[in-house]
């Protein structure tokens, strides 16, 4: 035989640092998202109410000094100006000379504020009014209004400063809360990796904050512990059946064996190995079912044992005048137990031999790892019926073999969380393969 | 050897203990765990067997006890238990062999011997060997070459592997299990013959063209090297 060896690249894995996964883990907390969100929403209300609040309270005091103003220009007669003053300017509106081009702009426009950048006026703000005097000729007043400039500004500060301190404490409650409840979801989430990963033992040790993540603890530890006794259940259940059914086996193949030869005793001896394998088999497929978590579990180059299996397997199925092929593609490294994985293999190919064609294949592409061959194959509709335990299909009833053949295989496939694929073979037979891929 | 079997069984027990005095080994039978473990504390035994469920004091924890207290007696386990997982279970206690039950008798003896034998070439302390000879055949491990009488012979790495096992052990009866065991690492036993076959391609290599048979076979029994 040829074996055809493909090599590639085996995957690898980035994992980044610590830090970096609790902060997309903080980004994922539902706590600190409704947190930001309300903090967002208190910031934008607050920037309208304060823009709202300062703008309003410009305009009434515009109202009340234009008011000042007016009364002013009635109460004097432009003939009697008394000229500029620092705390008035009163002008006939053709003599505006010697006034900076803001107080020109103001007059134009009827009425303004003036501010200015340097102090030549003596005052920086100013508010202009065209109002009618004495003799109702138009006029133009001016008083400084740094004193109100100055309130508003205080005012600003004070609300600016008030919403910055509102919303960095309700965004720094809602991060506190949300690494509160951060750590205690990462706690139950530990917990059910535990648990996935078969220490059963594992616990969220629930507390005291009676919420709804406190109950939700308590129900996933009494659900844990119900599960723990039950698999401590199977697990001596299995082993007293074990024990029940092996020793008067072992009795029996005793008495056997002490009798004189002949009198049918190798063939009485026969039936007694063959009942012990069927029961080897049995017991072989509860003990997977039953057992849980990664105990025993280590990389396993499929390759490897790929080619380790068609190497033990090759010369028994060339006897049988077959042909065992060796076919990989990129193989993987998994984790896995690795005798788990040599009897699902041994299975796979004894079930080729007796029901395939006259070439067996097994490859890796990969993460997957099977056997296939050319044999008449399987209708698809039966392959659902063909992994329980003790189904052989009717037309292998004549053949040898327990009928356990692939409920191994699929408890095999189910303790590593693998995928079992079940595909027929164009133009015939069959292929069944372990998919690793979502281990 | 002296052995100290732990059974409670009311037939294996006597059949076991008989079967290994009619031997001519020495056997301190017990059907209890403590009382096990007190004659294991108090005598020097070559060989322990210990069955896994028996009352007082279960074979595991008799082991464990002993091997906390530094006694390294070579320890086999018989056991209804014969998953992968027992099996682990057994040689992490500090086993050095576990068979299943049922067996044959012959599976039995054959392992008895291979342990007293361990204990032997342990106590020796000879460095491990790379070059083993026996008659006119030679198989160099490092190399990996093997010659009979001069001639190369081109060997694959299981046979190698096979040969290897049966050169170490010159006249011992090796079984089918055994093999399985411990040249394909395989704790179950395929329904197909894959030890018969090996064996029968080796001796096609080593033994057919020298038509002198160095590995025969022991019906219903296993293989022997050698004799």
């Amino acid at each position: 035989m040829t074996p055809c060896y493909a090599h590639g690249v085996v995957r690898g894995m980035f994992l980044a640092p610590k830090w970096f996964e609790q902060l997309r883990w903080l980004g994922r907390s539902s706590t600190l998202r409704l947190a930001a969100l309300l903090s967002a929403i208190f910031a934008l209300g607050f920037v309208a109410a304060i823009f709202v609040a300062l703008t309003l309270g410009e305009r009434a005091l515009e109202r009340r000094v234009d008011a000042t103003l007016t009364v002013l220009a009635q109460s004097s007669t432009i003939a009697e100006a008394l000229g500029d003053s620092p705390s008035m300017i009163l002008r006939p509106l053709d003599n505006l000379a010697g006034l900076p081009e803001p107080f020109r702009r103001a007059v134009e426009r009827g009425r303004g504020t003036v501010h200015l950048r340097n102090d030549l006026m003596r005052s920086e703000n100013w508010r202009v009014l065209v109002a009618a005097d004495s003799t109702n000729q138009p006029v133009m007043v001016a008083v400084p209004v740094d004193g109100t400039a100055d309130a508003q500004e205080l005012l600003a500060t004070i609300l600016w400063t008030t919403a910055g301190v509102v919303v960095v404490l309700s965004l720094a409650i809602g991060v506190w809360g949300g690494l509160l409840a951060q750590r205690r979801l990462m706690r139950i989430n530990a917990t059910l990796s535990q648990l996935a990963a078969g220490d059963l033992s594992a616990r969220t040790g629930h507390n005291r904050s009676k919420d709804d993540l406190d109950d939700m603890s308590q129900n996933l530890d009494q659900t844990a512990s119900e599960l723990e006794r039950l698999v401590s259940q199977t697990r001596h259940l299995s082993a007293s059946i074990a024990h029940d059914l092996r020793t008067p086996l072992a009795r029996l193949r005793a008495q056997l064996e002490m009798l004189p030869d002949g009198d049918g005793r190798g063939a009485a001896l026969e039936e007694a190995n063959h009942l012990s394998g069927i029961f080897d088999t049995i017991m072989r497929v509860a003990r997977i079912e039953a057992g849980h978590g990664r105990d025993g579990f280590a990389p396993v180059d499929l390759d490897d044992l790929a080619q380790d299996m068609v190497e033990t397997f090759g010369p028994v199925v060339e006897d049988e005048g077959k042909r065992l092929m060796l076919e990989t593609a990129t193989p993987a490294t998994v984790q896995a137990d690795r005798a788990m994985l040599v009897q699902a293999l041994a299975n796979l190919i004894q079930n080729a031999m007796v029901h395939g064609g006259d070439q067996i294949t097994v490859f890796v592409d990969g993460q997957n790892l099977g056997v296939s061959d050319n044999g008449s194959g399987v209708d698809p509709a039966q392959f659902a019926e063909i992994v329980k335990p003790m189904v052989r299909l009717d037309g292998a009833r004549s053949t040898q073999g327990s009928g356990l053949g692939l409920a191994l295989v699929r408890a095999v496939a189910d303790r590593h969380g693998a995928k079992l694929h079940l595909d027929a073979i164009e133009p015939h037979g069959l292929q069944v393969t372990l998919d690793f891929t979502q281990m | 050897m002296r052995i100290l079997l732990l059974e409670d069984d009311k037939q294996l027990g006597p059949w076991i203990a008989g079967g290994l005095r009619e031997e001519g080994h020495v056997v301190d039978h017990f059907d209890d765990g403590k009382d096990a473990l007190i004659a294991a504390m108090g005598q020097e035994f070559d060989l322990l067997i210990l069955d896994r469920m028996v009352p007082g004091l279960d074979g595991l924890a008799v082991l464990k006890s002993l091997r906390a207290s530094k006694n390294s007696t070579p320890a086999l386990f018989l056991s209804a238990l014969g998953e992968v997982d027992a099996r682990v279970e057994g040689f992490d206690a500090g086993g050095d062999d576990y068979l299943t039950k049922p067996f044959a008798f012959a599976e039995l003896s054959a392992r008895v011997a291979a342990l007293g034998r361990r204990r032997e070439s342990a106590d020796g302390s000879k460095p491990v060997e790379t070059t083993l000879r026996f008659a006119d055949l030679t198989l160099d491990l490092l190399s990996r070459k093997c010659e009979r009488q001069g001639q190369p012979i081109d060997l694959m790495a299981k046979e190698i592997k096979l040969l290897e096992y049966l050169m170490r052990r010159p006249g011992r009866l090796v079984t089918r299990t055994m093999l399985l065991e411990q040249v394909w690492d395989m704790s179950f036993d395929p329904t197909t013959s894959v030890v018969e076959t090996h064996i029968s391609r080796l001796r096609a290599k080593i033994d057919k063209p020298f038509n002198d048979a160095l590995l025969r076979t022991r019906r219903g029994e296993g293989y022997v090297f050698g004799a």
